[in-house]
């Protein structure tokens, strides 16, 4: 099962940002961030799908809250009427989290591509030769030139500059999707979870090799221009819903 | 809200498994040297230890005759709400042995010198009357160690993930020299000729360095700076070293050329054994090439089955020849033809049941390994088996 997970989709990605970075002037952090726009245009069908999914369920989010107006007392009454109401709009609740899930081995595939290659240990070194092809234009990049900025990809950034950006970006892509709600129960889940990814990001910023961090970044920041073309800001910087048409 | 809260724990689960599942510690792979029937090693937990060969045979208790270990640890702040936490470092190097003093740099950037009188009578280190001594001095380190030590005379070189190549008095550990930096960091063993050090680099330069004062005398660069991976040998005033093209490299000292290339399917890891002419090198393709050193010929090629990380070794007439995946090979180095030693518990496992990454020595016809999984290794060449094993992690 591992060496078909090689062979299929870890060893192709991690040629390909290793050549990337042979290509784009032997530079590992414009291959990290080149390779994580490819690897985002090639999944912008899934991620429309799960935007789209979102974005029906936040054009609900106003009869939803009347029904939590209506029926807050009786939690079982509650999930009943919104059961209807899913249904009569013919959405899945669950809808959006499928296409992220479908995207994950992608992730997994890039995020490993990228920590293989950074190579920080002479047993991960080691460790690469065993994935890479024998190519020329491979050959040529090594060892990859970790220096990317005010960056050295294979250590943590030591300033709070990258973790900032990783939180603020993230914390930003959170906002434009989460819809303002009158319970004060799930506002404040809502509020704690807005906060917390951001904040465990940028820890892991602090803890991580920062071309890793640098992958997040990259890829908030794109996440941030899809979703802006899909939904606009969405709901950042406004308390007030989007006036969506339920789909019948 | 249900449904962000799911995303939220599906992500962190993923997340965390993701991360720490991938993340490499650094674990060490230090090789063997052998003197005077003692063997001396980095273990997988931090220690430098003194093997003694006959004790070990007769299954003497540790320590015997003229064996001790040394735990280096460092410390670090332990996390969000830990304190301090001493850990044990990684090493890479093989110890290099002068007189009553072993050598050897750590990956946490320190270089030591241990006595074998203090350490055997297990003193408080460093004990500056046998000569013992750190560097740096202080609480600071240089770049993580990675090479091996070399001793001469009056000094000890060692090379640092730093770039820099450093110099220090053998019996004090004051710092004679640094050389610039040569590269973002150098993970080879210098090799000694004469008044020479010869660096390789990852950023594909082979420098020659004055031994006295660390200034670069001769630099050649490689065909389209294709970097060096493994650490250099001189023989008749040739180099010879691995590079990441997957070539075998032949540069003649002081000169800016190639006398010829060979061509692997994979890297040349490890540093190549010269001798009678005659090019020895072990490949990541699973092969071990015998290449003319003359005019680059191959003259035999033995598949092993599986990569080899470490140099072969020349033990009376045999070349042997250790797997990464832990086969042990004797191989007739006129001919090419070898034959594995098989395991004596299961002939369908490796020779020792264990990963090999370090570099293992000979001495009077036994082959010493140190496995992966902290295990020594004892085989006799000619008898074709295992004679001892001895756990390194001791209570």
């Amino acid at each position: 099962m591992v060496d078909l997970w090689n062979l299929i989709i870890l060893n192709p990605m991690l040629n390909g940002l290793v050549a990337l970075s042979s290509v784009l002037d032997g530079s590992f952090g414009l291959a990290i961030i080149a390779l994580t726009i490819i690897v985002r245009l090639i999944l912008v069908p899934l991620t429309l799908k799960q935007l789209k999914s979102t974005k029906v369920l936040q054009g609900m989010q106003p009869k939803i809250q009347e029904l939590q107006k209506k029926h807050g007392k009786s939690q079982q009454k509650l999930q009943q009427e919104m059961m209807k109401l899913y249904k009569e709009a013919g959405v899945n609740p669950l809808g959006c989290l499928w296409p992220m899930l479908v995207q994950f081995p992608a992730w997994i595939a890039l995020y490993q591509s990228i920590m293989r290659a950074l190579a920080t240990t002479p047993e991960s070194l080691l460790n690469l030769f065993e994935h890479l092809y024998p190519w020329e234009v491979v050959a040529q990049a090594l060892p990859l030139d970790s220096h990317f900025l005010w960056l050295n990809l294979g250590v943590p950034d030591s300033t709070m500059i990258l973790a900032i950006i990783v939180g603020g970006s993230m914390w930003v892509q959170q906002k434009m999707v989460t819809a303002p709600t009158l319970d004060p129960r799930q506002r404040s889940m809502n509020s704690m979870m807005q906060l917390m990814m951001p904040f465990m990001f940028a820890f892991f910023t602090l803890m991580f090799p920062s071309g890793l961090a640098l992958f997040w970044a990259v890829s908030n920041v794109i996440g941030i221009v899809i979703q802006y073309l899909v939904t606009g800001w969405g709901y950042l910087g406004r308390g007030a819903l989007p006036k969506l048409p339920i789909r019948r | 809200m249900k449904t962000n809260l799911t995303k939220f724990v599906v992500l962190f689960c993923l997340f965390s498994l993701l991360a720490f599942g991938c993340a490499e510690a650094p674990t060490g792979f230090s090789g063997i040297t052998c003197s005077d029937g003692i063997l001396y090693l980095g273990s997988m937990d931090g220690k430098i230890m003194a093997v003694n060969a006959s004790a070990r045979s007769q299954q003497l208790h540790f320590p015997a005759d003229g064996e001790w270990e040394y735990a280096i640890t460092t410390t670090s702040q332990g996390g969000l709400s830990c304190g301090p936490v001493s850990t044990p470092v990684a090493i890479y190097g093989t110890p290099d042995v002068g007189g009553d003093l072993v050598f050897i740099g750590t990956y946490n950037g320190k270089v030591y010198a241990l006595s074998t009188l203090a350490r055997s009578q297990n003193l408080n280190f460093p004990q500056t009357r046998d000569k013992e001594w750190f560097y740096p001095k202080t609480n600071e380190v240089i770049g993580s160690v990675v090479g091996s030590p070399v001793v001469s005379d009056d000094a000890i070189y060692v090379t640092s993930s730093d770039g820099m190549v450093y110099s220090l008095d053998r019996d004090t550990g004051d710092k004679n020299w640094n050389s610039t930096v040569l590269c973002d960091k150098l993970w080879s063993t210098p090799y000694i000729e004469g008044d020479k050090l010869y660096i390789s680099t990852f950023d594909g330069y082979l420098h020659a360095l004055s031994a006295d004062d660390g200034i670069i005398t001769w630099s050649f660069a490689a065909e389209l700076k294709i970097g060096f991976v493994s650490s250099p040998v001189v023989s008749n005033g040739v180099i010879f070293i691995g590079s990441f093209d997957r070539n075998l490299y032949a540069v003649k000292v002081e000169s800016n050329e190639t006398l010829w290339k060979f061509a692997g399917d994979n890297c040349f890891w490890a540093t190549p054994l010269v001798s009678n002419n005659v090019v020895y090198a072990s490949c990541l393709d699973n092969n071990i090439y015998a290449i003319d050193a003359g005019n680059g010929t191959q003259l035999w090629s033995f598949d092993a089955g599986s990569p080899i990380v470490v140099s072969p070794l020349l033990v009376d007439d045999s070349l042997v020849v250790v797997t990464e995946s832990g086969n042990v090979y004797v191989i007739n180095p006129k001919t090419g033809i070898g034959e594995r030693i098989k395991n004596p518990e299961n002939d369908n496992k490796p020779t020792i049941n264990a990963l090999v990454q370090a570099t293992p020595c000979a001495q009077e016809g036994i082959v010493y390994i140190r496995g992966q999984d902290n295990w020594l290794y004892a085989l006799d060449i000619k008898q074709g088996e295992v004679i001892w094993k001895f756990p390194l992690t001791t209570e």
